[in-house]
């Protein structure tokens, strides 16, 4: 097939199919943006050591977090954090009109296709829309980077508007998207068979999932809380450090996220259980028989959102330390007689973290009203032979609300739990004190003076004070009470395409 | 004694007319078959008597009521209480099983679990199929779904069933069986059919074959009744 013939077969499609492209584009866009942003970040160079400048700080910037070089690495970490929920939006999108992609496939493949070719097709669409995507992502980065260069009076920037990472990392982010986009499709449609009758997928799992989730979380919980004893081994040994520390933050993160994700497949399908065996009611009933015959939709579905909701609970943890180790530090100087205030730099920085969290959210909430309106598109047939049969549509929307909040809810609360537990394996207790220091009672210029300074200065002996963190129930309490409520909202707006979905039309439609 | 009628059913699709006053009684227990070339109105008539769709213009009355004048919620307690509905294939619910689907129309006016089961394996077992009881349609044949589908149709003994093209997507031979159940079962509870179809074997099963073209009736006749069909006329 000519690659002019490919990519015109890849293009067409209904408004559905331009919806996907559209809705992969974006997800594409957003991806870049904050992939560039984080690269952006680790771009600034650190300055060499001066007599002025012995923390080799950035001043250029405003904030603390483009300033300090070890708060670098961690501000980029949290950026490409944001691209986990875009990549899932990503993958939600790709489902998107699904089923008329499939009959538009098997009608190629009726046509004389090859099943190669038809692989090729759907790697060429995402490839092409994720390739549109993340060129318009470069144009809005280079164009937000010219618009935002704006230096205060003291020469200073919000954001660092000065640096660009080099051509090699912008174009392995501009054209490495698009092609693990296309590679992560081809490796979905290794379980799809298209042939010129129509597209059939493997057989979902007859067994429910395996309850294999707690090893992965427990493994994260260990490797979050092994941090603390391994800093105290190794002090001082900062090449160790260097290797050991982020992995176990990095691989415990991911094994705990990764094994919430399934947990909440095993949820699902608990849930399903559970809802077969009590449920008195239709809507119950069918919300039940979906959970279980694909239990691993809820996993799909909710991926996005739970990371943002263990990322937030974790910050929400890391947030209380701060808060703590701030109130206990202002304790201590008060004991000797010194009121340093509240220092706001770490409370502020966490407010960042916070925005992060709810922009995570959103996107995921993105995600899932894709979701929510995939599946009902896809069995819309069978949606409006229930409704002509006299099914209520308030029934089905029922049976919708149900299959979204039932493993929802005891989802967001294991999240919500494990990233607790993770925050609290590193920041579990406050300490300060146990240390004697100097303190000058009189003025600035008596206690600047090395001649009068040694009459008006005492030694004080602080008494070593350990505090176990209170848990952040209320800051929990609103961010599961946000991921509900962002459930709650797209379940809401996925239920307004069930009534185009139950038209009579569709039991038209093959 | 008339219980569906029809009156001067006009139904367009945008400036595409469907139906251009089509006027038909069913009676208790009588089975009609519709049928006339693809796109001469057949499914749209179904849904109309049905009260799927609102006619343009006319009206339906079922045992003396106009149907078509009321609400979708009116019409979809109608339809759940008094009609069964069976199409040509993909109604059944993918992720409930055999006994769960046909026990649906049930559960949704009330009947307790138990109980709706209990009916649910019982029209099973008069369409040959107890044995997929606990099986999804997945598992199953094209054959089997649509005796599923049919016993779902008929578990609530409807007055009136309404079938659209119910063998179109099977071979002769099930075809042939699934009808001749169907036929069988309806005379027996004296339910009344309306039956879409193109295929005159099919019509064969009728009282009486109504013929429709371009949206019209084109003439009324009485359907020759199979060897299977059983009953009387």
């Amino acid at each position: 097939m000519r690659p002019a013939t490919l990519v015109r077969l890849a293009l067409a499609g209904t408004r559905t199919d331009t919806a996907r492209v559209v809705l992969t584009a974006l997800s594409a866009l957003l991806a870049t943006l904050a992939g560039l942003a984080a690269l952006t970040v680790l771009a600034i160079p650190t300055p060499a050591a001066t007599d002025g400048n012995a923390n080799r700080w950035s001043e250029q910037y405003r904030s603390g977090l483009l300033v300090e070089p070890g708060l670098r690495g961690g501000t980029a970490f949290a950026l490409l954090m944001l691209t986990i929920p875009v990549l899932a939006l990503a993958g939600q999108c790709a489902r998107l009109g699904a089923p008329s992609r499939d009959r538009r496939l098997a009608a190629l493949r009726l046509a004389g296709t090859t099943p190669g070719q038809v692989t090729r097709l759907v790697m060429l669409e995402t490839g092409l829309a994720g390739l549109l995507g993340t060129l318009v992502g470069l144009g809005a980065y280079l164009g937000g980077r010219e618009l935002l260069h704006r230096p205060d009076e003291q020469g200073r920037l919000a954001l660092p508007t000065d640096v660009l990472p080099s051509t090699g990392a912008l174009a392995a982010v501009v054209l490495g998207l698009p092609v693990i986009a296309a590679l992560a499709t081809a490796l979905m449609l290794r379980t799809v068979t298209t042939s010129p009758l129509g597209v059939s997928r493997k057989a979902a799992r007859e067994r429910g999932p395996r309850p294999w989730a707690g090893l992965l979380i427990g493994l994260g919980l260990v490797s979050f809380a092994a941090v603390r004893p391994v800093l105290y081994q190794l002090d001082g040994n900062d090449q160790m450090l260097v290797r050991l520390v982020p992995l176990l933050l990095l691989a415990g993160g991911l094994a705990a996220m990764i094994g919430v994700v399934i947990g909440t497949g095993w949820i699902s399908y608990t849930c399903g259980r559970l809802l077969r065996r009590h449920a008195r009611r239709p809507p119950a009933l069918l919300a039940a028989g979906r959970l279980m015959a694909d239990p691993w939709a809820g996993s799909r579905t909710f991926a996005a959102l739970l990371a943002a909701v263990i990322f937030g609970a974790g910050a929400a943890g890391q947030r209380a330390y701060f808060t703590a180790q701030d109130e206990l530090d202002r304790e201590q100087n008060r004991l000797v007689g010194v009121d340093s205030g509240a220092d706001p730099f770490y409370l502020s920085t966490m407010d960042l973290v916070d925005a992060a969290v709810a922009v995570a959210v959103l996107i995921a909430a993105g995600g899932l009203i894709v979701a929510l309106v995939e599946g009902i598109v896809a069995r819309r047939r069978a949606y409006a032979a229930l409704v002509a049969t006299g099914v209520p549509r308030a029934a089905l929307s029922r049976s919708v609300a149900w299959q979204a909040l039932a493993p929802a809810v005891p989802a967001i609360l294991l999240a919500l739990t494990v990233g607790t537990l993770l925050g609290r394996g590193l920041f579990g207790r406050v300490t300060a004190g146990g240390s004697s220091m100097e303190v000058c009672d009189a003025g600035a210029s008596l206690c600047d003076d090395p001649a009068t300074r040694e009459q008006y200065t005492r030694l004080v002996q602080t008494p070593p004070v350990e505090r176990a963190l209170e848990v952040p129930l209320e800051q929990l309490a609103w961010l599961g009470a946000g991921a509900l409520a962002a459930v709650l909202v797209t379940v809401g707006v996925g239920l307004l395409f069930l009534r185009v979905s139950t038209a009579v039309e569709e039991l038209r439609t093959t | 004694m008339t219980q569906l009628q029809a009156r001067g059913v006009v139904r367009a699709y945008g400036p595409t007319p469907a139906l251009r006053g089509v006027t038909l009684d069913v009676s208790e227990g009588e089975i009609v078959a519709v049928t006339g070339p693809s796109g001469c109105g057949k499914s749209t008539l179904l849904h109309c008597l049905a009260g799927i769709l609102r006619p343009d213009a006319g009206e339906v009355t079922w045992r003396g009521h106009r149907i078509d004048t009321w609400s979708e919620a009116a019409r979809s307690r109608l339809r759940r209480t008094e009609f069964g509905v069976l199409f040509q294939f993909g109604q059944l619910v993918a992720e409930l099983t055999a006994a769960e689907n046909v026990a649906l129309p049930l559960l949704l006016a009330g009947t307790g679990r138990r109980e709706a089961r209990t009916a649910a394996l019982t029209w099973l077992e008069r369409f040959g199929v107890a044995e997929l009881a606990d099986l999804r349609p997945g598992e199953m044949s094209g054959g089997q779904q649509q005796r599923c589908a049919t016993a779902r149709a008929l578990v609530t003994e409807p007055r009136v069933l309404f079938a659209d093209e119910p063998t179109g997507a099977l071979d002769t031979l099930t075809g042939e069986q699934v009808l001749t159940q169907l036929v069988r079962l309806a005379r027996e509870q004296r339910t009344a059919v309306v039956l879409v179809t193109h295929e005159p074997r099919i019509a064969a099963y009728a009282d009486r074959e109504i013929v429709l073209r371009d949206g019209l009736v084109d003439h009324t006749g009485l359907g020759l009744d199979a060897p299977l069909a059983g009953g009387t006329r």
